[in-house]
């Protein structure tokens, strides 16, 4: 005997993706790397202003004096020797060595801030802890180790500049340091403790800066990243969802057609003598329900038609340049069956043009168009559809125009609505679903498209769609070399 | 010499239709109720049809096309027509499978089309 355990469990689902949030407050690798990158051309840039100080040092090296930005040591020289270096060799760990245990984006980046803290608190060291801003650049770095790193390795980088900035002050006033806590008798003991005082306030002061700014900048970092991956994580189940929805449309509709078509499969078998003699009467019945069953049949169609196009948003659907004569050619050829059993009459006169849209759905939009203007035209009726460019505005319209029942001006501003259908349509066509022009009507809206309709009752119906930014024939002939068609030669008859 | 088809559908009435318009122009009909019986008859049996026409939808959303990749791998000289009850909405899920022209009609089943492409099919192996 099998036995299978269901369990639908949601809060189950809710745990496990608050786990992963916490997992992703770390930046990816790819991340890494293009921030490692930014990084690098960002201290080429550093090095190019120390280059810069060491020529104004060889111009004026009084000036330079003066501030306390050289001394006897030449600095700038050798931290710009480091700093190049250390770049170039950075660049070639990301971009030539083979990926490791000891080459990894995030070591790379770790290497960078330490070297860097380093030379930074030689400048400091050289330049002066206390009396210039050279130690607030120590910040730059924190506040990029909260950005690349999580909180606690940035918090790390925290105490590091902490440690290297203590470091720095303690070498600077190393005599007072040495002189233990002792009852100041001697005066020319004051200005020592003067120089201690000096110090302890600095390191403090600084500290609690630096410490300060890490909490911030990590706080806020922290918050970017989590809406970050809130919008990814958005984005790939609304992605989700979508390709879900299409599956179940897909599968109601066929879970609703099928046994349809397995009706009309029997009528059929009927209609083509497999079953033996039929009566006329039961003919006529057997006809009745199979115009029924292939109305609904379309219906079912329709509704997934319409439901396709209206999940396909512009950004995503496929935009291509469409070519408007073999877009029609492909209706046409389409709808002959219908045109032919109502002995239409086609009058076609078309302006070639490309248009950058959903070819799928330009192909549906006119196909339903041209449809409904044999479908509400007489027997042996003449429906016209022309297309002209106008060079000067680069805009193209394409007017199909019947001479059937037309519409009345009650429904006109109606007709583009799902499941409408007028009256007097529905005496002409049993068959209307209604859907025809709210499938119209989606597709326009996905591509841009305008519609005019202008209809007299009892004279005829002119549906004229507007395209906004269409490529003209002496483009198309350049680009496609042949195959455009003539202006003005019918292309279809 | 009597060409044998074969025929895979979930649907007892769908099959039962094309079983005699089938048989009444003479072909020899073998039906399957799942993609699996068919490709494990084409592993068993010693003969295999000359042509298959199979149901997109059977079993699940797409097992019409996975067998198909697989019969045709295998059995190149086997024709395939599909059979759907989508029309040109099964589109898209054919478009990332095959570059090759492949043959789909649409249900209801219609004698004299059904009749029309197998004969074409099976002429095209011919001429092959």
């Amino acid at each position: 005997m099998a036995i299978a355990k269901f369990s639908w469990n949601q809060n189950q689902q809710k745990a496990i993706l608050s786990r992963n949030n916490e997992n992703a407050c770390k930046l990816n690798d790819e991340i890494l790397i293009s921030n490692i990158r930014w990084f690098i051309i960002f201290r080429w840039g550093v090095i190019g202003a120390l280059i810069l100080i060491h020529i104004f040092a060889l111009i004026t090296p009084d000036t330079l004096i003066q501030f306390r930005i050289i001394e006897e040591n030449n600095w700038p020289l050798t931290i710009t020797l480091i700093l190049s270096l250390a770049n170039l060799g950075y660049r070639y760990a990301l971009d030539y060595c083979k990926p490791g245990k000891f080459n990894s984006p995030t070591i790379n980046l770790w290497t960078q801030i330490v070297v860097d803290l380093i030379c930074l608190s030689v400048v400091v060291h050289f330049i002066g802890s206390t009396a210039t801003p050279a130690p607030f650049f120590y910040i730059l770095h924190i506040a990029l180790a909260c950005i690349f790193f999580s909180t606690l390795e940035s918090l790390l980088v925290a105490v590091i500049v902490s440690i290297m900035y203590t470091i720095v002050l303690l070498a600077e006033y190393t005599l007072s340091i040495q002189i233990p806590q002792s009852i100041l008798i001697d005066p020319a003991l004051m200005s020592d403790s003067k120089i201690k005082n000096h110090l302890l306030f600095w390191m403090t002061a600084l500290n609690i800066l630096f410490f300060t700014v890490w909490y911030v900048v990590s706080r806020l970092s922290l918050v970017v990243r989590a809406h970050e991956n809130r919008l990814t994580e958005a984005y790939q189940q609304i992605n989700q969802a979508q390709q879900e929805k299409d599956q179940y449309a897909v599968l109601m509709t066929h879970q609703l057609k099928s046994p349809l078509d397995a009706i009309r499969s029997k009528i059929n078998l009927i209609k083509g003598g497999y079953c033996g003699e039929v009566t006329p009467e039961i003919d006529e019945i057997v006809r009745k329900i199979d115009q029924r069953a292939a109305n609904m049949a379309s219906l079912i169609l329709d509704l997934l038609r319409l439901q396709r196009l209206k999940e396909t948003c512009s950004c995503m659907a496929e935009i291509k340049p469409v070519k408007i004569s073999r877009a029609l050619q492909k209706c046409l050829e389409k709808l002959t069956p219908v045109i032919n059993t109502k002995s239409i009459i086609l009058n076609v006169s078309i302006d070639d043009f490309i248009y950058k849209g959903i070819r799928d759905q330009i192909e549906i939009l006119l196909e339903n168009i041209i449809s409904n203007a044999v479908t509400y035209s007489h027997h042996n009726g003449i429906v016209e559809i022309t297309s002209r460019v106008d060079a000067n505005t680069r805009t193209a319209t394409i007017t199909i125009t019947d001479h059937g029942i037309g519409i009345d001006p009650e429904d006109l501003p109606n007709i583009f609505n799902e499941y409408f259908y007028s009256p007097r349509a529905a005496l002409h066509n049993n068959a209307t679903s209604g859907l025809g022009l709210s499938i119209v009507k989606i597709a326009a809206q996905n591509n841009k498209l305008n519609i005019n309709v202008a209809s007299e009752p009892g004279k005829g119906t002119a549906f004229t769609i507007l395209f906004p930014a269409v490529q003209l024939p002496a483009i198309i002939e350049e680009e496609y070399g042949r195959g455009s068609a003539p202006i003005g030669r019918p292309l279809a008859e | 010499m009597t060409k044998k088809i074969a025929h895979v559908d979930d649907d007892a009435d769908i099959r039962d239709a094309v079983a005699r318009i089938l048989r009444k122009k003479g072909y020899e009909v073998t039906q399957y109720l799942t993609m699996r019986d068919f490709i494990a008859s084409l592993e068993t049996d010693a003969e295999h049809p000359d042509l298959a026409i199979l149901d997109v939808m059977v079993e699940s959303m797409d097992a019409g096309l996975t067998a198909y990749a697989e019969i045709h791998a295998r059995h190149p000289r086997i024709q395939t027509i599909f059979l759907t009850s989508l029309g040109d909405m099964i589109r898209p899920y054919f478009d990332k499978t095959s570059n090759e022209w492949v043959c789909v009609m649409e249900k209801p089943v219609e004698p004299d089309s059904l009749l029309g492409v197998i004969e074409d099919r099976l002429n095209y192996t011919a001429a092959q």
